[in-house]
């Protein structure tokens, strides 16, 4: 349930994410109808950040995991847009009663994409390389597992204490299987089960996955999806009106008459865990006071953000609608100026000047907004665009910031707010105690509650501010379907993915 | 002759190792750090370690650069820190894009301002000669990104004629398509470059009419424009290919904003690319490859304006 | 005496005219912009986004609902800033390489000449991103860039200047009168390199405009709160096929004031070169071609 955020490349994805349109709600199914779907088909998907590298294991970056999980690695388990865990490579999975014992049943028949059969001890090594190898992302996901071992296809994993968000990360990098022994070179080549093949990656400008002849499921519906990695929007919308792309990921709302009016496409909205967070740095400084951190909050006006961005939600607390443990804490700090500006007094904080460092990818509408309100209340905000690179250092790594702006848009990733080192430089140990009671808690509507009282406390707090709850925002041609339209960002399972005939 | 070719050749080679130190010693004081990118936001002090290791940052600077120099010699630029794919093959199948596109450019901006700049010299004093030439000084004056913008509203989103971005898949092995995808960004560059050589192809032109062998010619019965055109040309071209240099510098130039709008996976987009993400060896590559063709084209428009014109005077 | 005749020449032509009013109105704009502009630039209004031109606003609003004009108007303070800034860098810049190139013993005056013909192939822009990738993006970067380019450029024009100037006869007559060098220098050299100077320099604020737009335009220019008429066209160009009249107007205030320095500089280099007459090779130098995009 709990996950640490996968912040990297996170920014330039959300450039995609920041464009978000009105309320007409979330729709977790698959978007589209259309005639029947053509085997031979190639879809063409606008997506906005290309990975640096391919290298699912050691390479950061949500963009990875949103096109590599699922569509060519596999794990035991896997998850479906709307958050449900089901099984993957593991045909069914059974939890002992006192959570410590984890017991996976593999798929027999399967198949990488090199020919070589997927064995356990292949689930085995795997499990292991990742637990033990400190540079593999999502390491540390696996620190409980004490002992992982096969008996025939059966997998089983010992654990030292229960840990509720095992299942969870077993469906991210934590989990994915890969051939022991395999020689690929995991940068810029793939080799995994999943229905589909890497086939050819051009850099800057896409990625081609082919339809794996062998796949031990469902054969992917559509015999080709090519990524194209283009990041500006107007070219991005130019290139579909022109036919050239099949469905836009990332889309701006605030195009969205241009596309409608066109006939050939419909605007697809799905919820998403992406987060908007306003960081603020409450160690030292005016941001230590917390009626300077509350003005701050009522000060800037969320319903704005969420029109001027053409989607979205209002968020006010550090967990989204999809994730367990959500609540509606809109009372805790509403939008209001005035408010603000007598905080500010009552804190003696007069002509108040503060910088937000904010990753450049981010385009400008949330800065001038930002500007604008604290303009109102008498805070003069400068702003300090940064490439991500320098963000993470400066902000992550050193925590030299005074407000920043993030889009983390990793699910169930609450244990930020409970680690007092992440650069959320927040320190509760009320939360802290509350988080590792769910994460110890047996029982998921128990561990849910803990999340949300720890919530609660965290807004409470005022630790950070949460500008917006980000949605999916999909422009999709009338003649495909099976396109995924929840979380777009964090995982893009295109194995239904289907363009119809004629 | 030889000897002017051998002093040249002399300073191109200093001037791509003074361009290379500069560019080598710039680029190390970057803030950011691209094991940290690599290793990402949650990494640890030892995956950090490790990737630095890997990637030799930990080694001192002097002998970063000596293993660079090096490298040029043998054509190796060195990997990319984040792929680790060489520099010099990415720098090639980018070039499928960034070449035809820089030479494209460059022959419509020719055929702009050569005709044009020849007519607004010899009707200066008309009507239609002023208002070529006025709309020259417009046109030059145009951003380029703007002029860019404007043809894919026109061209691509309304008309429909051309694609708004990208370029094929297929690359080259579908010319015309490839074709097709070059020809708005190479009219947008090649019309705002060929309105600044314009100018110059005029003032050139204005030289040559001055000259004496034009006004003898003149003299001797032919027309001005007779004249001008069987004698006048060649200093016109000798001026022109005086400012080859310095227009391939603003094709160049052009290309990287270009490129970045119309999405094109060339080499000024992935400039831009690499510079966000402090992929260290690449820029270096990339800027050392751009830096050095215009110094080598330099070399050999000093060349060609020596054979050329024999009277040139040595400069000091 | 002089400078009055070519102020004169420079007002009688048309182009003149145009440059110079134009270059006055955007420095008139940008001091006025100091003190009043119709609405704060900064200011959002959600509700507003994308009006057309209208009664509240002149010339509509963008994507927050900021107002065009204000923006436009504040924007001329920065495009002030970049040309007056980069302008000042390649002077001395340009002066200080031009001295060396030329009033050194002979050693010094070939390697700054070699220095010079090298930086020469550095352009403009590739400069910026060398310097924005070390320090990231500001105006700073956009104002040296420009001013380290365009001052080499005006340094390698002005050295043979300087050169020819130096063996010119009134300053050999200087020098025989007993003049010091530096008195020769105030009172003979600097005069008469001055109008080629004038005229790079006009030519150079032109291209650091353009510089600005195409730098900010790539995310390498001015910081996203500055008023910037480049800034502007990238915000507003990201939603042209919805909104493309918004464009123009970030787009033609870039041209105009490029158009007004570049023909501002055309009009001094005639007016300021005595030897040229219709048809004789103008001495002192072309404009140069686009440094950058």
């Amino acid at each position: 349930m709990l996950r640490r955020t996968a912040l990297a490349a996170t920014a330039l994805l959300a450039a995609g994410a920041l464009f978000l349109s009105g309320c007409t709600g979330s729709q977790p199914a698959p978007s589209g109808s259309a005639g029947t779907p053509d085997p031979d088909a190639t879809v063409n998907v606008r997506l906005v950040l290309e990975p640096g590298n391919l290298d699912i294991r050691e390479t950061a970056g949500s963009a990875l995991d949103q096109i590599l999980i699922d569509n060519v690695y596999q794990g035991l388990v896997s998850r479906t847009p709307d958050q449900k865990i089901v099984p993957a490579l593991a045909s069914d999975y059974e939890v002992s009663a006192d959570k410590l014992t984890y017991t996976f049943t593999l798929r027999e028949g399967v198949t990488f994409h090199d020919g070589q059969p997927l064995t356990p001890q292949d689930v085995v090594w795997s499990l292991t390389q990742v637990r033990d190898t400190a540079t593999y992302r999502d390491s540390a996901r696996l620190a409980n597992v004490s002992g992982i071992a096969a008996d025939g296809q059966k997998i089983t994993l010992t654990l030292k204490a229960p840990d509720s968000t095992l299942l969870w990360s077993l469906t991210g990098r934590a989990g994915l299987i890969l051939k022991e022994g395999d020689k690929v070179d995991r940068k810029t080549a793939a080799n995994g089960t999943g229905p589909f093949r890497l086939a050819d990656w051009r850099e800057g400008d896409s990625i081609v996955f082919e339809r794996f002849a062998d796949y031990w499921g469902t054969a992917s519906s559509a015999a080709e999806v090519v990524f194209s990695y283009v990041s500006d929007n107007q070219a991005a919308l130019s290139g579909a009106l022109a036919g050239e792309f099949d469905v836009l990921t990332g889309f701006d709302a605030n195009l969205k008459d241009q596309v409608e009016a066109n006939g050939d496409f419909s605007l697809d909205i799905g919820d998403s865990t992406d987060k908007g967070t306003l960081a603020f740095n409450q160690a030292s400084g005016p941001l230590a006071d917390k009626r300077v951190r509350k003005a701050i909050r009522q000060a800037i006006d969320k319903t704005a953000i969420v029109e001027a961005l053409g989607a979205g939600k209002t968020m006010y607390g550090p967990i989204p609608s999809l994730d367990p443990g959500y609540e509606d804490l809109s009372k805790v700090a509403p939008f209001d100026p005035e408010a603000a500006r007598n905080l500010l007094s009552e804190a003696g904080a007069k002509n108040l000047s503060l910088t937000l460092t904010i990753p450049s990818a981010y385009g400008t509408t949330i800065p001038q907004i930002l500007v604008s309100n604290l303009r109102d209340v008498g805070i003069t905000l400068k702003v300090n665009p940064v490439e991500f690179p320098t963000w993470v250092n400066d902000v992550y790594v050193n925590k030299d910031y005074q407000l920043s702006f993030v889009l983390h848009t990793e699910a169930r990733d609450f244990e930020n707010w409970a680690n007092p080192d992440y650069y959320f430089t927040y320190d509760n140990p009320e939360v802290q105690k509350l988080y590792a009671e769910a994460v110890a808690a047996t029982d998921d509507a128990a561990a849910a509650d803990l999340l949300k009282e720890a919530a609660r406390i965290v807004s409470e707090d005022d630790a950070a501010d949460w500008l917006y709850n980000g949605q999916s925002v999909l422009a999709v041609a009338s003649d495909v379907s099976g396109m995924p339209t929840v979380n777009v960002n964090e995982r893009l399972n295109v194995a239904e993915l289907a363009k119809s005939e004629g | 002759m030889i000897r002017y070719a051998l002093t040249r050749l002399a300073l191109l080679v200093l001037g791509l190792f003074v361009a290379s130190a500069l560019i080598f010693t710039t680029l190390r004081i970057l803030p950011g750090d691209i094991a940290q990118l690599i290793a990402g936001v949650n990494s640890t002090p030892e995956q950090l370690a490790g990737i630095r290791e890997r990637l030799g940052l930990d080694r001192p600077l002097p002998v970063q650069y000596g293993e660079w120099i090096g490298g040029i010699l043998t054509g190796d630029l060195g990997r990319s820190q984040l792929t680790g794919t060489p520099v010099v093959s990415e720098l090639l199948q980018k070039a499928e894009v960034t070449v035809p596109l820089g030479i494209l450019s460059f022959v419509i901006a020719l055929l702009v301002a050569l005709p044009f700049g020849v007519y607004a010299a010899v009707r200066r004093h008309r009507p239609d000669g002023v208002a070529v030439s006025v709309g020259a000084q417009a046109l030059a004056a145009v951003p380029v990104v703007w002029a860019g913008m404007m043809l894919v509203v026109v061209f691509a989103v309304t008309l429909g004629w051309l694609p708004a971005q990208g370029f094929p898949r297929a690359g080259w092995a579908d010319p015309a398509a490839a074709f097709r995808a070059l020809v708005l960004p190479a009219v947008t560059i090649g019309v705002v470059e060929g309105a600044v050589l314009l100018r110059f192809v005029r003032s050139a032109t204005l030289q040559a009419m001055g000259q004496e062998f034009v006004r003898t010619a003149a003299a001797k019965g032919l027309t001005r424009t007779q004249a001008l055109l069987r004698h006048g040309l060649p200093s016109v071209g000798l001026s022109v290919v005086t400012v080859l240099g310095v227009q391939v510098a603003g094709i160049m130039v052009g290309a990287v904003v270009i490129e970045q709008l119309f999405s094109l996976p060339g080499i000024g987009r992935m400039l831009v690319e690499d510079t966000g993400n402090r992929d260290l060896v690449k820029v270096q590559g990339e800027l050392l490859v751009l830096t050095g063709l215009v110094l080598v084209i330099g070399f050999l428009v000093d060349l060609v304006h020596r054979l050329l014109d024999p009277r040139q005077r040595e400069a000091e | 005496m002089r400078r009055a005749q070519w102020a004169a020449r420079v007002w009688a032509s048309g182009p003149g005219r145009f440059g110079v009013i134009v270059v006055l109105a955007i420095t008139v704009t940008a001091i006025v912009s100091l003190l009043w502009t119709p609405l704060d630039p900064q200011r959002v209004d959600i509700a507003n986004r994308w009006a057309g031109p209208g009664a509240g606003h002149l010339l509509g609003t963008d994507g927050s609902g900021r107002d065009i004009l204000s923006l436009l108007m504040a924007g001329a303070r920065t495009t002030v800033l970049v040309a007056v800034g980069a302008g000042v860098i390649a002077t001395v810049i340009g002066l200080v390489l031009a001295a060396l190139g030329a009033l050194t013993p002979r050693p010094v005056r070939e390697g700054v000449t070699v220095l010079v013909d090298i930086l020469i192939a550095f352009p403009v822009l590739l400069i910026a991103m060398m310097i924005s990738a070390v320090w990231g993006g500001s105006l700073l970067v956009v104002i040296a860039s420009v001013g380290i380019g365009f001052g080499v450029n005006i340094a390698r024009v002005t050295r043979p200047e300087l050169r020819r100037i130096l063996r010119s006869d009134f300053v050999l007559a200087g020098r025989a009168s007993g003049l010091t060098p530096s008195q020769n220098l105030w009172r003979h050299l600097l005069p008469n390199v001055a109008p080629v100077f004038i005229v790079q320099l006009s030519w150079g604020m032109a291209v650091a405009v353009l510089a600005e737009a195409g730098l900010s335009y790539l995310g390498f220019g001015a910081p996203l709160t500055q008023p910037s008429w480049g800034l502007l066209l990238a915000d507003l160009q990201r939603f042209i096929s919805v909104h493309p009249l918004s464009v123009l107007w970030p787009g033609l205030a870039i041209t105009l004031t490029v158009l007004g320095f570049n023909l501002l500089g055309d009009a001094l280099r005639d007016a300021t070169d005595p030897t040229l007459s219709r048809g004789s090779e103008p001495r002192g130098t072309e404009p140069p071609a686009a440094v950058t995009a």
